[in-house]
C-alpha cells in the first residue's frame, strides 16, 4: 500500500516538473540558458584548431574529442561500469556448461540459403564495424558504436547456425574474456602512455594527456604517415571496440546455453528443480 | 497557419511526456520483471532523446540548417572555425548519450540475465511472488 502511495507521488512530481520545464520553454525562457552554449562553443572551436596548439585535440569529430579527450575520465569510468555489468553476468552464470552436440553440427540451425547469406554478410558487418571504430576520430562513430556493430555477428551466428558452430570456430567464453581483457588493458595503457613516455624521457607529462601542452611537451602525434590519427583517440577507439564487442559476445553466449544444461547443473548443485 | 517547426517540437515534447508517464507506470505498477525492464529501456530512451533535444539549436534561418558537430574542412582558417562553432549543434549531450546507450545496453543485458536466473530458480518473474519467498 505504502509503495503505491510513493509511486503516485513520484509519478505526479516527475510529470509536473517535466511539464513546468516545457511550459517555461513555451513562455520564452530559454532552457538551457544561452551561457551553457559557451562551453559547447569552446569545444567546437578547439577540437581541431591548428591556431590553438595549447588545447586542440586535432580531431575534426568534436563528439569523439569530448568522449576520449576533454571528458576522457568520464568515459573511462563508464567503461568500468560496462566491465562490471558483464562481470556480473559472468558471475551469475558461473559453472554453467553447454553439453556436447547430439547430432552433426551442420544439422542444427536454419536452411542452407540463410546460412550462405549469413556467411557473406558476416564479413561485411565486420568490415563496417571496423571502419566505424577506426574512423571514429574523423566521422560520427567510435569504439562503442563499432563494438556494438561487431557484436551483431556472434548474435547472427548463434541464431542462424547454432551455439555449437560458434564454439567450433573458437568463439568461447574464455576466448572472449581474453579479448575483452586485452581491450581493457589497451585502454588502461593508452591512458598512461604519454605519462610513461614523459617519465622515460624525463619531461613533464600527465595521465590521460593526448597532444603536447606548453608545460608538458611530450604527446602522441596527431598525424601518422600523413593521416590524422588524433594521438590517443585512434587507440582508444580500437581497444574500446575489442572490449565492447567481446563483452557483448560473452553475454550472448551465456544467454544461449540450453535450459536443460542449466537445470542439469542446478540439480547437481543440490536444488530441487 | 501554424509554424511546422513549432508543431514538430510540440508533438515531440508531448509524446516524450506521454512516454515518461507510460514508462514510470510500467516500472512502478507492472509486477512482471520483464515488463519492468522494458519500461526501463523506454525511460532511458526518453531521457536520451530529451538530452539530444536540449543540445539542439533551432534553425536560425530556413536556408541555414544546423550542422552536425563534425568539421569537414581539414585546412580551416580562423574564420571557418568561428562559423563552424556558430552553426553546429551542441556536441556535449551527444557525447553523454553515446556512452549512456552502450552502458544502458550492458546493464539491460545484466538485468535480463538476472531475471532469467530468478525465473529458473523460482519459476516466476512476478515480484510479489518473489518477495514472499523466504530463504
Amino acid at each position: 500500500m505504502m509503495s503505491r502511495v510513493v509511486g503516485v507521488i513520484v509519478i505526479t512530481l516527475f510529470i509536473t516538473v517535466f511539464s513546468l520545464v516545457i511550459a517555461l520553454g513555451g513562455l520564452g525562457y530559454v532552457l538551457p540558458p544561452e551561457s551553457v552554449r559557451e562551453l559547447a562553443r569552446q569545444y567546437l572551436l578547439i577540437a581541431y584548431n591548428p591556431f590553438n596548439k595549447t588545447f586542440t585535440v586535432f580531431s575534426p569529430e568534436v563528439v569523439t574529442s569530448i568522449v576520449w579527450d576533454f571528458r576522457g575520465l568520464d568515459t573511462l569510468f563508464e567503461t568500468v561500469v560496462f566491465y562490471l555489468a558483464i562481470i556480473g553476468s559472468v558471475a551469475l552464470a558461473r559453472g554453467f556448461k553447454s553439453s556436447k552436440p547430439e547430432k552433426d553440427i551442420s544439422q542444427y540451425g536454419l536452411s542452407p540459403i540463410v546460412k550462405t547469406v549469413t556467411r557473406v554478410t558476416v564479413g561485411m558487418i565486420l568490415a563496417v564495424a571496423t571502419s566505424i571504430a577506426l574512423h571514429g576520430h574523423l566521422t560520427p562513430g567510435g569504439g562503442f558504436q563499432g563494438g556494438a556493430t561487431a557484436a551483431v555477428v556472434p548474435l547472427l551466428v548463434l541464431v542462424i547456425f547454432s551455439r555449437y558452430y560458434l564454439e567450433t570456430r573458437g568463439v568461447s567464453k574464455n576466448a572472449m574474456l581474453a579479448i575483452r581483457s586485452f581491450g581493457l588493458i589497451g585502454i588502461g595503457l593508452t591512458a598512461f602512455i604519454v605519462l610513461i613516455i614523459g617519465l622515460m624521457s624525463g619531461m613533464n607529462a600527465y595521465v590521460f594527456q593526448n597532444q603536447p601542452k606548453p608545460d608538458a611537451p611530450v604527446g602522441l602525434p596527431a598525424l601518422f604517415d600523413g593521416q590524422i590519427i588524433s594521438g590517443t583517440l585512434w587507440f582508444f577507439n580500437l581497444f574500446e571496440m575489442f572490449a565492447v564487442a567481446a563483452g557483448f559476445t560473452i553475454v550472448f553466449l551465456l544467454l544461449s546455453i540450453p535450459e536443460r544444461d542449466v537445470f542439469k547443473y542446478l540439480k547437481e548443485e543440490g536444488g530441487e528443480y | 497557419m501554424i509554424d511546422p517547426i513549432t508543431y514538430f517540437y510540440t508533438v515531440l515534447l508531448l509524446s516524450m511526456a506521454v512516454n515518461l508517464g507510460i514508462s514510470l507506470y510500467g516500472i512502478f505498477y507492472k509486477p512482471s520483471l520483464i515488463k519492468k525492464i522494458i519500461s526501463l529501456t523506454i525511460f532511458s530512451d526518453t531521457a536520451n532523446t530529451f538530452a539530444i533535444i536540449v543540445g539542439y539549436i533551432r534553425w536560425k534561418a530556413a536556408t541555414q540548417p544546423p550542422q552536425p558537430p563534425v568539421l569537414t574542412n581539414l585546412n580551416p582558417t580562423e574564420k571557418d572555425l568561428v562559423t563552424f562553432a556558430s552553426m553546429s549543434v551542441d556536441p556535449l549531450p551527444q557525447a553523454l548519450v553515446l556512452t549512456a546507450i552502450v552502458i544502458g545496453l550492458a546493464v539491460t543485458l545484466f538485468l535480463v540475465f538476472l531475471t532469467l536466473q530468478a525465473y529458473r530458480l523460482y519459476k516466476t518473474t512476478d515480484v510479489r511472488e518473489i518477495a514472499k519467498l523466504r530463504g
